[in-house]
């Protein structure tokens, strides 16, 4: 059914409806509002310049600061907020792709009872006898329902509404949570603690089954201290991680680690326990296969080998016992590792499904959570939701699987267009401000849990005023709020360590070895739990090592898959527990033999019109007793196959190609380093010098080393350069449109261990570049700073530009893919909004490319000239650059001697892509360096 | 006189100019088209509009209808755009550089195989402009003044390539115009309409056959013969340009354009044996189009196959020698990769068939020279097809390598273009004559002289 009250208008509609209005407006007397251009402006705007602020965005309750541009009060761009220490200026995939879901047309714009439109006051009028009702009874039969919460403001209110409803229960459902790991942490120390490592110390790590530099709320932390300790500069002394991995999944930091081992989830605890002997623990070695013992015996003495300075983690998808067993290591090890205190729980899920089902349940009120579609199948929670007879309340943006289940849904603000406040995983708590009015009206979470505490009228702004008017005192407040609305974080509020008591080991019973198959959950890399499925450019986004787009496949190691007889694309039936699930099958090189593995956030059915049916539902076979491990999967071949979107499938690389992306061992660069760099004469070129005396010659130096292939950069160029969405079809024609791709290569020696290399891939560039020679209008050309650009308004589309491009980094609109033939909504007027307005939207038949960026560049230029200065070295941040948590990314003035790039293009791994082209490119790569331990060397 | 006698096997043993021309006239001037030609006509007539419509739906939805994509840029209608210029090369040549070393089996062929060079190259332009993102803005390749001060960037060579198309076009109109004249004369002589008379008399410019005018004629027309040759030469060695002046391996070799104007040779003449098969039936020219010129033509055809053969070997023998890994590595892709069923394929047709042509027998077969014509056509399809898949599908980066699949439009917007060749050619067997029966004639006088 299309929405009634806000019908979505297309573009002529619009025009035509704004005229007919201004021609009411002008012959009917008085405008209903006085409309008046600026008498005087805000303060700092400046009609076409760009403004600045701090905000915060969530992912699983945990905040990330971020610092929004904003062209005339539209919010075009998110970047990371260096003050913030869950950003420190770098972002992520996620949060990237925020602004897009700001604008999505699928958002949910009205009130609804039943599904029908209606308005709040019904609501209110509805709610109130309840809530009266209630009142009398203490409470008994209200549920509340949120995900992981760590606002202060939140929280307050929710313990407000518990005083006035004593009875009332508090539930809260992350689908990718912290339990496993606050349980281990509970045998372990006995307290609820969250441990956080500090990587930025550490010397050695081990990763069991963990992935800190994938993706989650601290990715971006974890990826700049894992940078921070990998950082190979000739001279510089401080030491270099070594990283080791044991894990099922090939993750990306197994990718970057310097050994991996594939080992099935058991067998993980099984090293885990060995390793714990090895340290003096009172438990007997298990037996290992002969790898995993020469794995362990090396590792152990490295981990040994660096007391105060050896880390070994587990991921949230690890039982209990191994996260216990982690924390006995890492205590044993003296590891940097920082304990917070976690808050006291809220009650899980299972009991609210109980309660749905035994009639006990009188209100429910879901903020924000989805459990219709992503909560463990076995609750049937969305049937139960849905027979229920209560009143059931939702507020979020979108009529989601749980909307559509609930009696009530209210539209609830974007969360960047709303008050809000969080805590960062270090517990440094941060206010996000609105950016623009709200599009569609709604509600805040704020003002729903005031109603229920008695507030009615409640806003969030004023709600989070009061939170934290009681922190600081009347007296103090204005200029500490100020300060933190302008910083994005509240100075000094990160929360102090403690020190934890000494750990238990714990009970480690010989588990029995899971029959069959076991199907591993893990939450997507793009998607996260499939609350961002209807984002496209997440869609659209090659997920890292896997490089699908639009969907999700069943992971297989390549012996599993041929043993079952089965190949890439082959649609399999999952059977576990009495459920079913069709998906395709993926070879993963890297993975364990024995278990299979497949992402979450597929198959939603409600998520809008990009989202819905895209990829296979795997909470379909998620029990709440083993929600990232399930053993007894059983597989039948359908017979059928699925194609498996891949714009660019992994490569293996060996011999003479290994030259596309080389490794460097630690004692190689040292020898290379050891040496003064060598001035290489260039080969003779028919081409013109470019560049002339003035201006600058800008260059990029990609660091291979640091990148974890994260796909925070990719996002953050299609956002900056109004990159269109293509839609799957076009994938599977092979016409993805980024300008910045992460090529992903294999360079290991075998299936089992990959080793996995990513090159970010923007245009290079060239001093002599192919594509300018061969274009008949002259539409690629170079600038006097040696930018090769491309005029879009004089390309005819002959597309030799990108025949003649060794690199294929040009990208060319086969339809009009902004421009009248988009794909699914995103032809709508309010996703146009999004757009950059500095830079083109490019029409049908036109090549495009990377620019560099051209427009901070431009701005940049403009700012020194207007101030009479040179532009300073990391002044021009590329979007990509600035996006890059881990800062592989460097960008500036060649012609400045003391510039970043030109120090970094004098490294000893400093390479050029496709040298014996002789086509100069001004994007230069440094090379991988690998700081392998010799123990495990020698034999491979 | 004891010479031998030119016209041997070209011409009836007993004809008259009477007989002659009214061979070749009739069908233009008395008769009335055939049931044949009738359905022919209609198919092609079909097969023009569907081409027009798959025209009208590029135009409309855009480039991205065609099976084109990020890595393999270009597709069908570059590959049907060198194939097509490559068959609108032998007509001219025919005429050309068989006038100017006296072939006397020149004279039955060369005005079918000059209409079909200009028909070929006409259709060949188009596909230039189908496959521009906006075909639109196509005369920015040419050097008009404007405001913007702005030029065709002259190092390209598609600059060239469009300037060389044009001007082949034009000169292989002047080319055949000048040789239809003496024609256009005698059809206004024998024309019994008054439109007749009306049309043909214009475009006769005045002809009266006097000895001055055959003089002058006849020396204008050896004049731009000698001319049309480097044209000829010109026309496929800037196609081949589009690859060769690049990057990429599997393009970026010398031997591009005379390899190119080879392979036009031998798909030109491949399409004239094909064509001259079908106007022999179909206008019942058994007496002029006879054994003798398949023969020959048979013999050109194994000559082209061998020079393909050599070229093919001189571009493997390259990439071998010249230690290039990324040359090697397209080497290997060639015989290994995706499409080397299609090369092998393509090796069979131009390289295997034609050596049957060896044998005697076989180039005195019609039906023979003509299965190996139609054959070594689709080959050099295949060839320029190839080149750019090949090539495109296989570059430097392993991350961006991957393969083409043509849409049904491909393959119709092809269909459609042999359609309009055909729908052209059956015109033009209906309002000219298919033969240059001056040039008969003075076959006809030279065996006359020589008894």
């Amino acid at each position: 059914m299309p929405p009634v009250s806000g019908p979505s208008l297309g573009r002529r509609q619009a025009a035509l409806g704004l005229l007919a209005s201004a021609l009411t407006l002008t012959s009917c007397g008085e405008p209903a509002e006085e409309i008046i251009p600026y008498v005087e402006a805000p303060e700092g705007q400046v009609p076409g310049l760009p403004r600045r602020f701090a905000t915060t965005l969530a992912l699983n309750g945990y905040g990330r600061g971020v610092l929004a541009t904003c062209f005339e009060g539209r919010p075009v761009k998110l970047e990371g907020n260096a003050l913030h220490p869950a950003s420190l200026g770098g972002t992520d995939a996620f949060t990237e792709a925020a602004i897009l879901s700001l604008y999505d047309p699928d958002r949910s714009r009205t009130v609804r009872q039943e599904g029908r439109p209606a308005s709040f006051e019904a609501f209110l009028s509805a709610l109130k006898p309840r809530l009266a009702a209630l009142e009398a009874r203490g409470g008994a039969g209200l549920h509340l329902l949120t995900g992981h919460v760590t606002s202060p403001t939140l929280r307050r209110l929710i313990g407000r509404l518990r005083a006035r409803f004593p009875a009332a229960q508090w539930h809260a459902e992350e689908p990718v949570d912290e339990r496993n790991a606050l349980a281990g942490a509970e045998a372990a120390f006995g307290q609820r603690l969250r441990a956080r490592p500090r990587l930025e110390s550490a010397r050695v790590v081990l990763t069991l089954d963990a992935d800190p530099l994938g993706p989650g709320p601290e990715q971006v932390a974890h990826a700049r201290a894992f940078a921070a300790r990998r950082q190979a500069r000739r001279g510089r002394e401080a030491p270099f991680l070594r990283l080791y991995a044991a894990e099922p999944l090939l993750t990306n930091t197994g990718a970057k680690a310097d050994h991996r081992l594939a080992l099935r989830p058991w067998e993980v605890r099984d090293l885990a326990i060995a390793l714990a002997a090895r340290l003096g623990a009172a438990v007997a070695e298990p037996d290992l296969p002969p790898a995993a013992r020469r794995f362990l015996d090396a590792l152990a003495a490295d981990l040994q080998a660096h007391p105060g300075e050896a880390v070994a983690l587990a991921g949230p998808w690890a039982p209990p016992e191994l996260h216990a067993l982690v924390h006995w290591i890492n205590v044993r090890l003296g590891a940097p590792v920082d304990y917070l205190p976690a808050p006291e729980p809220a009650l899980p899920l299972a009991p609210l499904a109980e309660a749905l089902r035994d009639g006990s349940l009188d209100t429910l009120l879901i903020l924000g959570a989805n459990p219709a579609y992503d909560a463990p199948a076995d609750l049937g929670f969305g049937e139960a939701l849905g027979k229920s007879r209560a009143l059931t309340i939702h507020l979020g943006p979108w009529r989601d699987e749980t909307a559509m289940l609930c009696r009530w849904h209210l539209p609830e603000r974007h969360p960047l267009e709303d008050w809000a406040d969080h805590l960062a995983p270090d517990g440094t708590a941060s206010i996000a401000q609105p950016l623009i009015t709200p599009l569609h009206g709604g509600h805040s979470a704020a003002t729903v849990l005031g109603l229920l505490g008695g507030r009615d009228g409640l806003d969030a702004h004023a709600a989070l005023r009061e939170t934290w008017m009681e922190a600081w005192g009347e007296a103090a407040f204005e200029p500490l709020w100020r300060q933190a609305l302008h910083d994005g974080v509240v100075a000094g509020s990160a929360a102090v360590p403690v020190l934890p008591p000494a750990p238990a080991l714990p009970d480690l019973p010989p588990a029995p070895l899971p029959p069959g198959l076991a199907l591993l959950l893990r939450p997507d890399p793009m998607l996260w739990d499939g609350r961002f499925a209807n984002n496209p450019w997440l869609q659209e986004c090659p997920k890292p090592l896997t490089r699908q787009v639009w969907g999700n496949a069943l992971l297989l190691a390549p012996a599993e898959a041929r043993a079952r007889a089965l190949r890439d694309g082959d649609l399999v039936r999952l059977r576990l527990g009495g459920r079913e699930l069709t998906a395709p099958v993926m070879l993963q090189p890297g993975m364990a033999e024995g278990v299979a593995a497949l992402h979450l956030g597929g198959g939603r059915q409600r998520a809008g019109a990009i989202g819905d049916g895209i990829g296979a539902n795997a909470y379909a076979l998620r029990q709440d007793a083993a929600r990232w491990m399930l053993p007894g999967l059983e597989l039948e071949a359908s017979g059928e196959q699925a194609e498996l979107l891949r714009p660019q499938e992994a490569h293996k690389l060996e011999g003479e190609s290994t030259r596309l992306l080389p490794t460097l061992s630690l004692e190689e660069f040292a020898a290379r380093a050891a040496m003064p760099p060598a001035e290489q004469p260039q080969p003779a070129s028919l081409f013109p010098a470019v560049g002339g005396q003035a201006g600058a010659a800008w260059a990029m130096v990609i660091d291979t080393t640091l990148c974890i292939g994260c796909n925070a950069c990719v996002l953050a160029c299609r956002a900056e350069n109004n990159v269109p969405v293509v839609g799957p079809e076009e994938v599977a024609a092979r016409r993805d449109m980024h300008w910045l791709r992460i090529d992903t290569y294999h360079l290991g020696e075998s299936e089992q261990d990959p080793r996995p290399g990513f090159q970010p891939v923007p245009c290079m560039h060239c001093e002599t570049a192919p594509c300018e020679p061969v274009c008949p209008v002259a539409a690629s050309v170079h600038d006097a700073e040696g930018l090769n650009v491309q005029v879009y308004n004089r390309c005819i589309g002959t597309r030799f530009c990108q025949g003649n491009c060794p690199y294929k980094v040009r990208r060319f609109n086969f339809h009009g893919y902004a421009d009248g033939q988009e794909y699914a909504n995103q032809g709508d007027p309010l996703v146009a909004a999004q757009r950059n307005p500095e830079v083109t939207v490019r029409g049908r038949g036109v090549m495009e490319k990377c620019t560099y960026c051209t427009q901070r560049i431009s701005a940049a230029r403009r700012a020194a000239a207007r101030e009479g200065r040179e532009i300073a070295d990391g002044e021009v941040q590329t979007a990509c650059q600035s996006a890059c948590p881990a800062q592989a990314i460097s960008f500036g003035d060649l012609k400045k001697p003391g510039s970043a790039v030109s120090a970094l293009r004098r490294e000893p791994q400093h390479y050029a892509l496709l040298e014996e082209l002789n086509t100069r490119p001004r994007t230069t790569y440094l090379a991988q360096a690998r700081n392998a331990n010799p123990a495990l060397e020698d034999e491979a | 006189m004891s010479a031998p006698d030119p016209a041997a096997g070209l011409l009836p043993p007993q004809a008259t100019y009477r007989q002659l021309v009214a061979t070749i006239s009739n069908r233009v001037q008395r008769r009335k088209p055939g049931r044949a030609w009738l359905i022919a006509f209609a198919l092609a007539s079909l097969m023009t509009l569907m081409l027009a419509g798959c025209i009208a739906l590029l135009f409309v939805r855009g480039i991205g209808i065609l099976g084109n994509n990020t890595g393999v840029v270009w597709g069908f209608p570059i590959a049907n755009y060198v194939w097509w210029i490559g068959i609108g090369n032998a007509g001219t040549f025919i005429s050309a550089a068989l006038l100017l070393t006296r072939q006397p089996w020149r004279a039955a062929i060369n005005r079918f195989a000059e209409v079909m060079t200009i028909f070929a190259v006409s259709i060949a332009g188009i596909f230039p402009i189908l496959h521009l993102g906006r075909p639109g803005y196509a005369y920015w390749l040419t050097p008009y003044p404007n405001s913007m001060d702005l030029w065709p960037q002259w190092r390209s060579a598609l600059v060239w390539d469009f300037a060389s198309i044009v001007a082949y076009l034009v000169f292989s109109l002047i080319f055949f115009f000048l040789g239809l004249i003496p024609d256009m004369a005698t059809l206004r002589d024998r024309a019994r309409t008054r439109a007749g008379q009306v049309i043909y008399g214009l475009l006769a410019l005045g002809w009266r056959g006097s000895a001055r005018h055959w003089q002058l004629h006849d020396r204008l027309y050896r004049t731009l013969a000698a001319l049309a040759l480097p044209l000829v030469v010109s026309v496929h060695s800037v196609a081949a340009m589009d690859f060769a002046a690049s990057l990429m391996p599997g393009w970026q070799e010398t031997i591009f354009p005379p390899y190119f104007v080879i392979g036009a040779l031998f798909s030109g003449f491949g399409m004239v044996v094909v064509l001259a098969a079908l106007i022999r039936q179909g206008l019942g020219l058994q007496a002029v189009i006879t054994h003798r010129h398949f023969a020959v033509m048979g013999k050109i055809i194994l000559a082209g196959s061998l020079g393909m053969a050599l070229s093919y070997g001189t571009e493997w023998f390259s990439a071998w020698t010249s230690g290039d890994p990324a040359e090697r590595e397209h080497l290997r892709f060639l015989f290994t990769g995706d499409y080397a069923p299609l090369y092998l394929a393509m090796l069979g047709c131009n390289l295997l068939v034609p050596q049957l042509l060896w044998s005697g027998r076989a180039r005195r077969s019609i039906a023979a020279v003509v299965a190996v014509a139609v054959v070594l056509n689709i080959g050099m399809w295949l060839e320029r097809i190839l080149i750019i898949w090949n090539t495109l599908s296989h570059t430097h980066l392993p991350a961006m390598r991957g393969v083409f699949v043509p849409t049904l439009w491909d393959w119709l917007i092809l269909a459609g273009s042999l359609g309009f060749f055909a729908f052209l050619m059956l015109v033009f067997a209906r309002i000219l004559p298919a033969a240059a029966m001056h040039d008969l004639g003075r076959l006809l006088h030279q065996r006359e002289q020589s008894r």
